[in-house]
């Protein structure tokens, strides 16, 4: 544990506090197992002391930012995290002077579970290449060269030779238990009103059968596509362990590939669904 | 008496072109399959990809898409949209089992009676090839 860099974080949130800056500072917490972190919201300049930051701090906080509309938040975003931050701008979920950005320059997160850390890193963090968050108005944390490497999409091709690749996925997605788990902790999933909760039409039916889950995963996804700034948070939250990443990479490769667009970069570039090229070529159609 | 395999085709045109681009084709007299059951649309750009799923979700065997050329949208540009939208579900759907040449875009203007019957015969015929979706 860096506590240089957590006595920087919880410096700064106790005077933003103290100062009245912001109303609250969004961060991590030890968690009662003694090993991990959970997230933690502080509301008075002494409860900022419980603030820490070391590699078990995988959760992307920026979908708190959410709740808190309206109110001056602080929060400790990590690299990944601060492309959330972007893609909410982008589409005026937040606004810019509503929240101070406490960036943090990670140095990569394990895979952790209760009273459990792995001792490598996540896979998302081996190819990260931010080093430091694209957006903080106060950075804490020394800057480190990092040696990411190449995103192959291996996992990708892999999934695609796969022979069967319905049955696959008809197992995978019958295991669904559409708590929906996925939707609520995705920092790109807002809409007030969910297609899987309209009753007219009911488009995701209440039945329980692989096909209907089909139909929740395929759109949730679909709808996250140039989006998803690949947190991953979907697949660690899922409580039947569906392999959601290889559905959200595949979209983030082919938005790549197609579009040459990675969500999250830059606040002021839209996602490839909002904009369209006259004279591009696409796969069919001229 | 052998009942023949005849694929299920759901065929989301747009009002102003494509629509009018079958009518065109029936008013002519020209013979397409019937395999297609027509939905149609105010603009291919209504389409959402939810409605594709639904379709194969219950039991459609090909979905067809039309709108108007690129350019020509009543709509100014509803179907740059929907070129967008359905160049990445047609990979994602073979991704996830569903083979892409199951969802087929086209343009299809209000002139092209010929060119509509044609695209419905091709795209039937290669439904049948690939026979009944697979009950998994």
């Amino acid at each position: 544990m860096d506590m240089e860099l957590i006595q920087q974080i919880r410096d700064k949130a106790r005077n933003l506090l103290e100062e009245g800056t912001v109303e609250g500072v969004i961060g991590y917490e030890r968690a009662s197992d003694g090993l991990t972190a959970r997230p933690f919201f502080a509301y008075e300049p002494a409860a900022a002391e419980r603030l820490i930051f070391d590699e078990t701090c995988i959760h992307d906080l920026v979908k708190y930012l959410l709740d808190k509309k309206g109110k001056k938040m602080a929060i400790v975003v990590k690299p990944c995290d601060s492309r959330a931050i972007n893609l909410l701008l982008n589409e005026e979920q937040i606004k810019r002077d509503k929240v101070f950005i406490i960036g943090v320059s990670c140095p990569g997160v394990v895979e952790t579970s209760w009273n459990r850390r792995s001792e490598t890193l996540q896979a998302r963090c081996r190819t990260c290449q931010l080093s430091k968050p694209l957006v903080y108005d106060f950075l804490v944390g020394r800057e480190v060269a990092r040696q990411a490497e190449e995103e192959t999409y291996s996992d990708i091709t892999e999934a695609k030779a796969i022979a069967n690749k319905e049955e696959f996925w008809l197992e995978q997605f019958g295991r669904c238990i559409r708590c929906y788990a996925c939707r609520q902790v995705c920092p790109g999933c807002y809409c007030p009103v969910c297609f899987a909760e309209r009753l007219e039409p009911l488009w995701v039916g209440i039945r329980i059968a692989p096909e209907e889950n089909r139909v929740w995963q395929t759109m949730r996804t679909f709808h996250l596509a140039g989006r998803c700034i690949g947190c991953n948070e979907c697949e660690r939250v899922c409580p039947v362990d569906i392999p959601l990443s290889l559905l959200n990479r595949k979209l983030e490769k082919d938005v790549k590939e197609l579009f040459a667009f990675q969500a999250g970069l830059d606040p002021e570039e839209s996602p490839p669904f909002a904009t369209f090229k006259k004279d591009e070529k696409l796969e069919f159609g001229a | 008496m052998k009942l023949e395999y005849q694929p299920k085709v759901i065929g989301f045109l747009c009002n102003w072109c494509s629509y009018a681009g079958a009518d065109m084709a029936g008013t002519s007299r020209m013979c397409y399959p019937q395999n297609i059951r027509i939905i149609r649309v105010p603009c291919s750009g209504r389409v959402d990809p939810l409605f594709v799923l639904k379709c194969f979700q219950r039991g459609a065997d090909g979905v067809l898409i039309s709108g108007c050329h690129p350019g020509d949208c009543h709509y100014t540009e509803g179907n740059y949209h929907t070129r967008r939208r359905f160049a990445l579900l047609r990979d994602f759907l073979d991704y996830l089992g569903i083979a892409k040449e199951r969802l087929r875009v086209e343009w299809v203007s209000a002139s092209e009676g010929q060119r509509f019957a044609e695209i419905l015969s091709d795209f039937t015929t290669e439904l049948a090839n690939l026979g009944p979706r697979s009950k998994v």
